[in-house]
C-alpha cells in the first residue's frame, strides 16, 4: 500500500510538473487544443456526411457509428493523456539520459511511461465524455449490464493501449527508434474509429486477432449494443490480459540491451 | 548550380543516416495508404456508386493521392523555424548560398528519394489488391495533371517555408503548423474527395489554398473537370502562388529585421 502511495504521489508531482511546461505558452496550447478539436469536428463531419448517404455502414446507423468514434476518441485520448512521455522517450535513450533514470528508486518502466501528462488531451476528454453520454442516450436502449461490461472493456482496451506503448519503449531501447514506431501504432488503431465489422476478410480478423484493435476500439462499443457474445467478452478479456504481459516481458528483455549510448 | 545538386545528395545522406528510422517511415506511409485505401473499399462492398464516383474512380483517387502527397507533401522546409530560433540561420546567411534555394534544392532530393520509394510501394500493393484503376487515354488530361501537380509543389513548399518563418517573431512555431496539419488533413482531400462535403464545406474548401495540393489535381487525373475548368483552377492556383511568394518575400525581409540570432 505504502509503494502505491509513494507512486501516486510521484505520478501526481511529475503531471504538475508537465502541466505546468505545456502551459508556459498559452497561445501555443490553444492552438494546440483548437487543432485537437477541429480534427475531432472534422472526422465527425466526414462520418456524418458517410453514414447519411449510405443508410448506414454494416448494418451500423448513425448514432451507433458516432458512438464507436466517441469510443475511439476516449480510448485514444486517454491513452495520450497518460502515456505523453513515450514521445519524449528517444531522447532519453539517444543521449543516455536513461542512465539518470534507471539510478533512481523508482521503476524505470513508470518513469518513461506516465511521467509526463498531457493536459490538451485532459481538457479533450471534456467533450468526448458529454458526447459519449449524449449519444449513448439516444442510441437505443442500454441495460446495465451492458453498460458495465463497456466500461470492462474500454479499461481492457486501455490496457492493450498500454502494453502497445510498453513495446514502443522497449524497441527504442534496442534500436533508439521511437518516432515512427509511435505513429504506426496510431495510424492503425486509427482503423478503429469506425467498428471493425466494415472491413472485408482477412483484414478484418488480422484487426482482432492478431493487431487487436477491434478488441481495444469495437467490442467495448458492441458490448454496448448488445451485439457481442459473452464468449468474445472473455476472449477479449484475455487478449488484453496476456498482450499485457507479453509485452511487460518484452520490456524486461529490453532493458538488458539498454547501451547507455552517449552517456 | 553544382553546390545545389551537392545538397541533394546530402539530403539523400542525411535520409539514409538512420536506416530504420527511414525504414519505419516508409512503412507507416504504406500503412497509412493502406488504412485509407481499406477504408474506402470496404465503403464500396456494398453498393457500386456514392457520391457520384464509382468503386474504380474513388480507388483510383486514393491510391493517387498517395503518390501526388509524396510529391507535393514532402518538405524539408520544416526544420526553417527551429533554425531561426536556435541562431542556425546565421550560418547561412553568411554563406555565397541562397537560403530559399537551399531550401528548394533539400526539398527536390526529398522527394526524389521519397517518390522513388512510394512508387516501387505502390506498384506492389497493385500487385498485391489488384485496384480497378482508371487510366486517361487523353494526352491534354496528363498535360493538365502534369501542370496542376506543379503548381501544388510550388504553392505547399512557399506555405511551409511562410510557416517556418514565423519563427521570427515566436518560438512557439509547432503549434500553427500542427493547426495547418489539421486543416491540410481535411481540405487537401487526401481521406477523401472534397465534393462529397455539403455545398457550403466544400465552398470553404474551394476558398482554401489546401484543395490545390490534392483534390484538384486529382480531379484532374480523373477527367471531371472540363478543359474550362482546369484551365480556371490552373490560373486560381497559380494566383495562390504568386500571393504566397509576395506574401513570404515580405514576411523573409521583415523577419531578416527583428532577427537576433538568439542562441549563437
Amino acid at each position: 500500500m505504502k509503494h502505491i502511495g509513494k507512486y501516486i504521489h510521484l505520478w501526481t508531482k511529475l503531471t504538475v510538473n508537465s502541466f505546468l511546461v505545456s502551459l508556459t505558452s498559452r497561445l501555443s496550447a490553444i492552438l494546440f487544443f483548437i487543432g485537437k478539436l477541429l480534427r475531432f469536428v472534422f472526422f465527425g463531419v466526414f462520418l456524418i456526411v458517410l453514414f447519411s448517404k449510405t443508410q448506414g455502414i454494416a448494418d451500423y446507423t448513425l448514432m451507433q457509428g458516432i458512438f464507436f468514434f466517441l469510443t475511439f476518441n476516449l480510448i485514444d485520448t486517454a491513452t495520450q493523456l497518460f502515456f505523453r512521455e513515450v514521445y519524449r522517450f528517444r531522447q532519453l535513450v539517444v543521449s543516455g539520459d536513461f542512465d539518470l533514470v534507471l539510478i533512481k528508486p523508482m521503476n524505470p518502466l513508470f518513469r518513461a511511461l506516465v511521467g509526463g501528462a498531457d493536459p490538451l488531451d485532459l481538457l479533450m476528454l471534456i467533450p468526448y465524455v458529454w458526447a459519449l453520454i449524449f449519444v449513448g442516450r439516444r442510441v437505443g436502449d442500454i441495460t446495465v449490464t451492458n453498460a458495465t461490461i463497456y466500461g470492462l472493456l474500454l479499461a481492457n482496451g486501455f490496457i492493450i493501449a498500454t502494453g502497445f506503448h510498453i513495446l514502443v519503449l522497449a524497441l527504442a531501447i534496442v534500436t533508439t527508434e521511437i518516432d515512427h514506431a509511435i505513429m504506426i501504432y496510431r495510424d492503425v488503431t486509427s482503423m478503429g474509429r469506425l467498428p471493425i465489422d466494415i472491413y472485408r476478410e482477412p483484414l478484418r480478423s488480422i484487426l482482432t486477432f492478431v493487431v487487436p484493435v477491434g478488441v481495444m476500439m469495437t467490442f467495448p462499443a458492441k458490448a454496448l449494443f448488445g451485439f457481442l457474445s459473452p464468449g468474445l467478452i472473455a476472449m477479449s478479456l484475455l487478449v488484453g490480459g496476456l498482450f499485457f504481459l507479453l509485452s511487460i516481458r518484452v520490456w524486461k528483455y529490453a532493458l538488458t540491451k539498454y547501451a547507455s549510448a552517449s552517456s | 548550380m553544382a553546390k545545389y545538386f551537392q545538397i541533394i545528395k546530402n539530403t539523400w545522406a542525411d535520409m539514409m543516416t538512420y536506416r530504420l528510422n527511414f525504414v519505419l517511415w516508409r512503412v507507416r506511409w504504406v500503412i497509412q495508404r493502406l488504412v485509407v485505401y481499406f477504408l474506402w473499399w470496404a465503403i464500396f462492398s456494398q453498393r457500386e456508386e456514392l457520391f457520384g464516383y464509382t468503386q474504380s474512380a474513388m480507388l483510383t483517387y486514393i491510391l493517387l493521392s498517395s503518390i501526388i502527397g509524396t510529391i507535393v507533401l514532402g518538405t524539408t522546409t520544416m526544420s526553417i523555424g527551429n533554425m531561426i530560433n536556435t541562431g542556425e540561420l546565421s550560418n547561412f546567411l553568411i554563406r555565397p548560398l541562397s537560403f530559399f534555394r537551399y531550401f528548394i534544392a533539400r526539398d527536390v532530393g526529398d522527394k526524389l528519394m521519397n517518390l522513388a520509394f512510394s512508387t516501387v510501394e505502390v506498384l506492389l500493393l497493385f500487385v498485391l489488391l489488384r485496384p480497378p484503376i482508371i487510366v486517361p487515354t487523353n494526352p491534354l488530361i496528363w498535360v493538365w495533371f502534369v501542370v496542376a501537380i506543379a503548381i501544388g509543389v510550388v504553392m505547399y513548399f512557399l506555405f511551409s517555408f511562410l510557416l517556418g518563418i514565423l519563427g521570427f517573431w515566436s518560438a512557439d512555431i509547432w503549434a500553427p503548423r500542427f493547426l495547418s496539419f489539421v486543416m491540410m488533413e481535411f481540405f487537401a482531400g487526401g481521406l477523401f474527395p472534397l465534393d462529397i462535403l455539403p455545398t457550403p464545406l466544400f465552398a470553404l474548401s474551394q476558398s482554401l489554398p489546401f484543395s490545390y495540393f490534392l483534390f484538384f489535381p486529382l480531379k484532374v487525373y480523373l477527367g471531371q473537370l472540363n478543359s474550362a475548368g482546369a484551365i480556371q483552377g490552373l490560373m486560381i492556383g497559380l494566383l495562390w502562388c504568386i500571393g504566397l511568394w509576395c506574401l513570404m518575400q515580405t514576411m523573409w525581409k521583415k523577419g531578416l529585421r527583428v532577427y537576433t540570432a538568439e542562441g549563437r
